[in-house]
């Protein structure tokens, strides 16, 4: 059983169709990321699997539960976590509270005491600004707190939504060596990003999205290796 | 110098019943951003609920609190439920709203005029002209309690806003509603629950006014704008910020009656508010959502 089976989906803004039928799958344990352009449909993917866009079509099934009918902030509670583009922090809230709400459904919250201590072990400069109101953070401490927030839901699967985005080289790294290391932790990862070379770096498999369809699928590997993609988006 | 000191306790004391009455407003703007015209029909609600509670079944007007408030809390749901949440929000939203929210006080004013008609009402209990001797100055001591439950009422929703769970989904809906989709928090609950919270105060202040002032089916409007003033003075619904705003509104009107004829007091604020407005858009203390 997949940890994540989407189906054919197709998702409109308004008239506009940004999705023309997506499916992708997720097993246990993996990292899978989609990669694509600016505009390809990355980020109403992960938005149509959280349940912020309503399907028109298709179907998002978690550990072989449809999703269907399951509103946007009962998924969580489920065990699905995203950390979304631009981190959307509470900015005028402490670190610890944006914390704290990440574990504001009824699983999580009993033991978010744990979960807290567990998140602060693994980034130590948020234990370091536990106090500090969040929006007054640099971006690589913002994008620590938003992860940090989706893994205080004690999620089985964790989406990221271009997490390197708008950071230094430096903390880029940083950030693929921490999906990498929750994915040690036992955590599933579906991962979106632009720059292509370090997300399959990372990832396991990969899909190319373009133009809300996937173009290509398969082991992070050989898409790295592949001749098209090389030059349609390393430029090589 | 006695007059100085009056004066300053006056000031304090309008200043606890000035900051219940304008948090509802700001709490609502704060996380809803809508205008609730509807907060001065709610104040005179409030007054004539505890005005009947207290003539027809001889309740004392503060042990009615536990009747009024819950009563203003149920009609904020069922407000919000019924026709609140068909409204855009935002600037987007803004004529809608303001439109929708004054019909609906014109509405509750009509139905207070049908059924009390329009003459004065006071609440007048057998303590109601008693005094207090407070640093030396006689307090009436009606002052001294809804003053004194004006503060509590700050102090518990600064507590619920800041030490409990759905407090601080309360502020974290204010400040960005997406991310708390994503971590569970059912917004929509967060609006109603807000609407209501803002709306048992407006009761609270309605009864609590009814206690110091006669009243009429147009009572609300100017405690609406005054609660309009200290919220633009005060920022969006902190509590420090709102009991700052209520203390400047507070002081300002009672030393005015040193330099202007009592009838002009109303419109200190006002001038107040177009200060404000033209010198510190932001408000005197910040423009901080919900922090
Ligand atoms: N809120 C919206 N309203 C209307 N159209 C939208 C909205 N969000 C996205 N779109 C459109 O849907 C399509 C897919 O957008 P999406 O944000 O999913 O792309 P993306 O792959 O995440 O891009 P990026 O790399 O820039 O984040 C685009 O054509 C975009 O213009
Ligand atoms: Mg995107």
């Amino acid at each position: 059983m997949s940890v994540l089976e989407v189906q054919d989906i197709e998702v409109f803004y308004g008239d506009a169709q940004a999705l023309f039928g997506v499916s992708l799958t997720v097993e246990q344990g993996e990292i899978v990321t989609i990669v694509g352009s600016n505009g390809a449909g990355k980020t109403t993917t992960l938005r149509a699997i959280a349940g912020i866009r309503p399907l028109a079509k298709g179907e998002v099934a978690f550990e072989g539960t449809s999703l269907k009918g399951v509103p946007a902030g009962e998924r969580p509670g489920m065990g699905i976590a995203l950390v979304p583009e631009g981190r959307e922090l509470w900015p005028q809230m402490t670190v610890e509270e944006n914390l704290e709400l990440g574990a504001f459904s009824p699983r999580a919250r009993k033991d978010r005491v744990a979960t807290l201590r567990y998140v602060y072990t693994l980034f130590p400069r948020l234990a370091e600004r536990r106090r500090q109101l969040a929006g007054t953070m640099s971006g690589g401490e913002q994008q620590m707190c938003a992860i940090g927030r989706a893994l205080m839901s004690k999620p089985r699967l964790l989406m990221f939504d271009e997490p390197s985005l708008g950071l230094a080289p430096i903390l880029v790294q940083q950030v693929f060596a921490n999906v990498q290391r929750l994915r040690d932790e036992g955590l599933t990862i579906l991962l979106v990003e632009q720059n292509l070379k370090k997300a399959l770096e990372t990832a396991d498999r990969g899909y190319v999205i373009e133009t809300g369809a996937i173009a290509q699928y398969g082991p992070a590997s050989e898409l790295l290796a592949d001749e098209s993609i090389r030059a349609a988006y390393l430029g090589i | 110098m006695d007059q100085f000191l009056s004066l300053v306790v006056s000031a304090v004391l309008l200043a606890g019943l000035y900051a219940a009455m304008a948090f509802g407003l700001g709490l609502i703007y704060g996380v809803l951003r809508i205008v609730n015209l509807a907060h001065g029909g709610v104040i005179m609600a409030g007054a004539y609920t505890t005005w009947v509670l207290f003539t027809r079944f001889g309740m004392d007007p503060y042990l009615s609190i536990p009747i009024v408030v819950p009563l203003a809390f149920l009609f904020g749901v069922g407000l919000y439920k019924g026709l609140v949440r068909f409204l855009p929000r935002g600037a987007a939203g803004g004529v809608q709203s303001l439109l929708l929210l004054f019909g609906v006080w014109l509405v509750m004013q009509n139905v207070a005029y049908l059924l009390f008609s329009g003459n004065d009402q006071a609440i007048r209990t057998s303590y109601s002209t008693r005094g207090l001797s407070l640093l030396g100055v006689i307090v009436p001591l009606n002052r001294l309690v809804v003053f004194v439950i004006g503060l509590l009422t700050l102090a518990v929703l600064h507590v619920l806003l800041t030490r409990t769970y759905v407090g601080k989904a309360i502020r974290a809906v204010a400040q960005n509603p997406d991310s708390c989709t994503l971590v569970g928090i059912d917004v929509e609950r967060i609006y109603t629950l807000t609407f209501a919270i803002g709306t048992a105060l407006a009761g609270l202040a309605g009864l609590l006014l009814s206690t110091l002032f006669a009243f009429n089916p147009g009572a609300g409007a100017v405690e609406l704008l005054k609660s309009f003033v200290i919220v633009v003075l005060g920022g969006l619904g902190s509590v420090v910020g709102i009991a700052l705003g209520a203390f400047v509104l507070a002081t300002v009107e009672v030393f005015s009656i040193l330099v202007l004829p009592s009838f002009l007091t109303a419109a200190v604020g006002f001038v107040l508010l177009v200060l404000v407005l033209v010198f510190r858009p932001g408000g005197l203390f910040g423009q901080k959502v919900l922090s």
